[in-house]
C-alpha cells in the first residue's frame, strides 16, 4: 500500500489534518462557564454516572485561554452578553460553541426585555441542543455532533470554514 | 461604541378580550381588626387609611409621612416585636381604575415577628418626589431601621422607579446601570422579539448570524462608592468558578484581608415577574421552575399554594402528602448539591464528594422523572394539586432511597464533620450574629444556623406539616461551620419526613376536582362533553382571581420563598413579584466577609448557599 510498505515496521502515515482533529476531536476541553438551569444538567454530565470523560472532555477549565468549547448553558442576559463575547474572544482559536437548551439556542420561554433570544446573535454556534434543559444524553449526543465537525477541520485557517453542504450532511435539518 | 444587544421592543401586549367586563378592579379594603393592627391605629391613627385582615393576613395601610417612626415602632414596641422585615415590594397602580383618586405608586413592606409568630404587610402610599404629577414617587428608606432593606430597596428603585429617601446606596442594583426605563411600571413594554415561523439558509440573517454585533470593548474601571483606591480592588466574576454562577464581586482588599464587599448582581436578570404579569395564572407554574432551578419543586409549590389561598380551594389529602414528599425530597437533593459545590470550593480540588452527593441526587432525580418526566425543570405541582398521580412503582423505589440515605449521610459526615481542615476552613469564617441575621432579613439555614428558632414548616404550617414530627435543627455557633451542621442534621429531618409521609399515603385524588381550576384528567375527556368544555375554558381562557393581594412565604431549602401575588380580577396576575432566599441571604456577604481573608470569601458564597436564577429572577 504505497509509502507505509517502504518504511521500517510501526511507523504509519496519515494527513496532519487527520492527526490534528483526532487529537481536537478526543481533548476538547469545556470552558467551566454555568448561567442557569442548564449549568446543573452540564454538571450532571460531568459527574460519575453519566461520565464526560469517555468523551476526553472531563477537564472544565476555568480560564477561557485553556479552553477549546464553551457551552453556553443557560439564558443569556443583557447584561451578561458583553461579558460572554468578551469571554469567547479570549478563547485561543480553534475554538467551538455549543448552545445549550432552547434559551441558549433562540431565547426559550423568555422573550421580553431582560434577556437575548439567542445567543447566536453574538457568538457563532456550532451545535444547537434542544430541550429545557437538555438531560445529560443530549448534551452527549451534542459532543458527538461536534466531533463530526471537528473531523472536516482543516489545517490553516484559523477557524475552519466547512461547507454548507458538508454541514447539512452530519446535521441534516428536519432530521 | 458599546456591546448593544437589546432585543426590539414590542408594543404591551394583554389580552382584555378574554376577560369578563367591569375589570380591572382595585382590592377591597382590608376588613375587621386584630391586636397589632389596633395598637398601630391607637399610635398612627392620622397615619392609616385602612387596616385589618386581608385574605388572612394583617395589613395596615398608611400614608408616606411617618413611615420610618412606624417601621421603628413595629420593631422596637414590646407588644409588637416585629424584629425582621421580609420584603420590600413596589406597586404600580394606573392600570387600576383609581377614577383620579389615590396615588400611582405604592410599596409593600412584609414584616415578620419571630418571637411573636406574627406576620404583617404594610401598604405604603408613595409621596410625590416632584414633578407633582406621582411620576417621581419617593418613600423613606428602612435601610436605616431595618438593614434588610438595603437590597429590597434597591430592586424596587431599579424596577419600579420608586426613590427611597435617605437609601445609603440608590444605585440600579440588577439592570445594567445604562438601562433606559423601569421595567416593571405598566407603560414599560415586556419587549422581546417576534418568534420567526420560517427557516430557510438562505436568511441573509444567516450570513451575519454571529458577526454582526461590534466587539466587546474594556470598560474604565469603576470604583463602587466607599472603595478607596489606597487598597487593592480585585473582580471576581461574573464569570468564576466559585461564584455559583454568574455573580460578580468587586472586593476591596488590604493585602490579602477583605475591606469591603460591593456585589453586582443581574446578570441572570430574565424578567420574571413582567413575564409572570403577561401570563395567566396557571402559566406561570412553568417559569418558577428556572428561578431557584435546584428546588424546582419548592417554587412550584410556594407559587401554587399563593395563588390558591387566593382562590380559596381545598386540595385533597392525598395531593398534600404527595407534595410533602416532593418538597422533601427536592430539600434533600439541593441540599446535597449544596455540600458538593461548598466542599468543592472549600477544597478547590475534593471531587470526592461532588460524586459521591450526586450519586445519591440522581438517584431523586430518577424518582422525579417517575412521577413527571422531567430531572429538573418539573412543573409537577400545580395549581389544584399535582400533575399526575404517583406511578405504582414510585414507593417502593422511594423507600429504598429512604433506607439508603440515612447511612450516605453518615459517609458524608464522616469524611466532613470532624476532619481537621474541614473544621478549619469553616469554623470562625462568616461569622452572623443572631442579631445581624434578623436585622439583615436571613432566612432558612442562615437564621437557624445563628440560633434563630424558626421554620416556617414547624411555625406557619402549610400543605399538611402541622401532622408530621420533624425537629428544626439550629445552631448557636453563627458561623460556616454551624451553618454546614444545620444543613445536613436538615438532610436527616427530611428523611425522616418522608419516612413517615410515605408510610401515611393515603389513597384518594391528587389534585382538586374543582373544574374550573384542575384540567379535568384526560380520560375524562373522551366520554364528558362537560369536561371537554371545562378543559377548553381552562386552556384558553384560564381561570380569574377575584381582587385582592397577598403574600405568602414556604420554607423552601435556601430560606423563606414568598409569592406576592396582586389580582385584579382578571385570569392575569396584575402584580407577581418574587420573595427569592438567595437574594436576602447574599446580602451579608459583604457585612460576614469583612476583616477575613480573600480565601474565605469563597468559603461564605457556598455557605449562603445562593442560586443565581434566583437572586437575579
Amino acid at each position: 500500500m504505497g509509502l507505509e510498505e517502504k518504511v521500517p515496521e510501526g511507523i504509519m502515515t496519515s494527513t496532519l489534518d487527520s492527526v490534528l482533529n483526532w487529537g481536537r476531536a478526543n481533548s476538547t476541553w469545556p470552558l467551566l462557564f454555568g448561567l442557569a438551569c442548564c449549568a446543573m444538567e452540564m454538571i450532571a454530565t460531568g459527574t460519575a454516572r453519566h461520565d464526560i470523560a469517555r468523551y476526553g472532555s472531563e477537564l472544565f477549565r476555568a480560564s477561557p485561554r485553556q479552553a477549546d468549547l464553551m457551552i453556553v448553558s443557560g439564558r443569556v442576559s443583557n447584561k451578561m452578553a458583553p461579558v460572554i463575547k468578551r469571554i469567547y474572544d479570549q478563547m485561543p482559536a480553534p475554538k467551538w460553541v455549543i448552545a445549550m437548551g432552547i434559551c441558549a439556542s433562540a431565547g426559550g420561554p423568555f422573550n421580553n426585555y431582560a434577556i437575548i433570544q439567542g445567543v447566536d446573535k453574538i457568538i457563532p454556534v456550532d451545535v444547537y441542543v434542544p430541550g429545557c434543559p437538555p438531560r445529560p444524553e443530549s448534551l452527549l449526543y451534542a459532543l458527538d455532533k461536534l466531533r463530526a465537525k471537528q473531523a472536516l477541520e482543516t489545517v490553516g485557517t484559523a477557524r475552519a470554514v466547512v461547507e454548507r453542504t458538508a454541514v447539512d450532511e452530519i446535521m441534516p435539518l428536519g432530521a | 461604541m458599546p456591546l448593544d444587544v437589546a432585543p426590539i421592543l414590542r408594543s404591551y401586549e394583554t389580552q382584555r378580550t378574554l376577560n369578563p367586563p367591569g375589570i380591572p378592579a382595585l382590592a377591597p379594603l382590608p376588613t375587621g381588626e386584630t391586636d397589632d393592627t389596633r395598637r398601630l391605629c391607637e399610635r398612627f391613627g392620622e397615619e392609616v387609611v385602612a387596616a385589618g385582615l386581608h385574605n388572612g393576613n394583617q395589613v395596615v395601610h398608611v400614608g408616606p409621612a411617618q413611615l420610618k417612626a412606624i417601621a421603628a415602632f413595629l420593631r422596637d414596641d414590646p407588644q409588637l416585636q416585629y424584629e425582621t422585615l421580609i420584603d420590600v415590594t413596589g406597586l404600580d397602580r394606573s392600570r387600576l381604575p383609581l377614577n383620579g383618586e389615590g396615588v400611582r405608586f405604592q410599596t409593600v413592606y412584609q414584616f415578620r415577628s419571630y418571637a411573636r409568630n406574627q406576620h404583617l404587610t404594610l401598604v405604603v402610599d408613595c409621596a410625590d418626589g416632584g414633578g407633582g404629577d406621582g411620576e417621581q414617587p419617593q418613600v423613606d428608606s428602612l435601610a436605616g431601621v431595618y438593614r434588610g432593606a438595603e437590597w429590597p430597596e434597591r430592586e424596587v428603585y431599579d424596577l419600579m422607579g420608586i426613590r427611597f429617601d435617605g437609601h445609603p446606596d440608590p444605585r440600579r442594583i440588577l439592570m445594567p446601570k445604562s438601562w433606559h426605563n423601569h421595567p416593571l411600571q405598566k407603560q414599560s413594554p415586556l419587549g422581546g422579539e417576534e418568534v420567526p415561523f420560517t427557516f430557510t439558509w438562505d436568511d441573509p440573517e444567516f450570513e451575519t448570524l454571529g458577526t454582526q454585533i461590534l466587539a466587546a470593548e474594556s470598560a474604565a474601571p469603576d470604583l463602587p462608592p466607599g472603595m478607596s483606591r489606597e487598597n487593592m480592588v480585585i473582580n471576581m466574576g461574573p464569570h468564576h468558578p466559585s461564584t455559583h454562577g454568574v455573580l460578580r464581586l468587586v472586593v476591596e482588599l488590604d493585602g490579602e484581608r477583605v475591606v469591603s464587599i460591593d456585589p453586582d448582581l443581574g446578570y441572570l436578570h430574565s424578567g420574571f415577574e413582567k413575564t409572570g404579569e403577561n401570563k395567566r395564572y396557571k402559566d406561570f407554574v412553568y417559569y418558577t421552575d428556572r428561578m431557584d432551578y435546584l428546588s424546582s419543586m419548592s417554587n412550584n409549590l410556594g407559587y401554587c399554594l399563593t395563588v390558591e389561598q387566593m382562590l380559596g380551594l381545598e386540595i385533597p389529602e392525598r395531593a398534600q402528602v404527595i407534595r410533602v414528599i416532593m418538597a422533601e425530597m427536592q430539600r434533600i437533593a439541593s441540599h446535597l448539591f449544596w455540600l458538593a459545590t461548598h466542599v468543592l470550593d472549600v477544597s478547590g480540588t475534593g471531587m470526592s464528594l461532588l460524586m459521591y452527593a450526586t450519586r445519591e441526587r440522581e438517584r431523586i432525580l430518577d424518582l422525579f422523572e417517575m412521577a413527571c418526566g422531567a430531572r429538573l425543570t418539573v412543573s409537577y405541582i400545580r395549581i389544584g394539586g399535582v400533575w399526575q398521580d404517583l406511578p405504582d412503582a414510585f414507593v417502593g423505589e422511594l423507600k429504598d432511597f429512604i433506607r439508603l440515605m440515612p447511612e450516605k449521610i453518615s459517609e458524608y459526615e464522616s469524611m466532613l464533620t470532624d476532619a481537621p481542615l474541614w473544621q478549619e476552613r469553616l469554623t470562625e469564617v462568616g461569622h452572623v450574629s443572631r442579631e445581624d441575621a434578623l436585622s439583615m432579613g436571613l432566612t432558612g439555614p442562615m437564621l437557624r444556623g445563628s440560633g434563630v428558632d424558626w421554620d416556617l414548616r414547624r411555625d406557619r404550617p402549610y400543605t399538611g406539616y402541622e401532622g408530621y414530627e420533624f425537629e428544626v435543627p439550629t445552631s448557636d455557633r453563627g458561623d460556616c461551620y454551624g451553618r454546614y451542621r444545620v444543613r445536613v442534621e436538615e438532610l436527616r429531618q427530611s428523611v425522616r419526613i418522608l419516612e413517615q409521609a410515605v408510610g401515611n399515603l393515603p389513597s384518594g385524588l391528587y389534585k382538586s376536582n374543582n373544574r374550573k381550576v384542575a384540567a379535568p384528567p384526560r380520560a375524562e375527556l373522551d366520554v364528558s362533553m362537560e369536561a371537554l368544555i371545562h378543559h377548553f375554558k381552562l386552556m384558553t381562557e384560564g381561570f380569574h382571581v377575584s381582587p385582592g393581594y397577598l403574600y405568602n412565604g414556604i420554607e423552601s431549602s435556601k430560606g423563606e420563598l414568598g409569592f406576592f401575588v396582586y389580582s385584579d380580577g382578571s385570569a392575569k396576575p396584575y402584580r407577581l413579584h418574587v420573595r427569592g432566599p438567595s437574594f436576602n441571604n447574599l446580602y451579608a456577604i459583604d457585612h460576614i466577609s469583612r476583616g477575613e481573608m480573600l480565601s474565605d470569601v469563597v468559603t461564605n458564597i457556598g455557605s449562603i448557599d445562593i442560586v443565581l436564577g434566583e437572586v437575579d429572577r
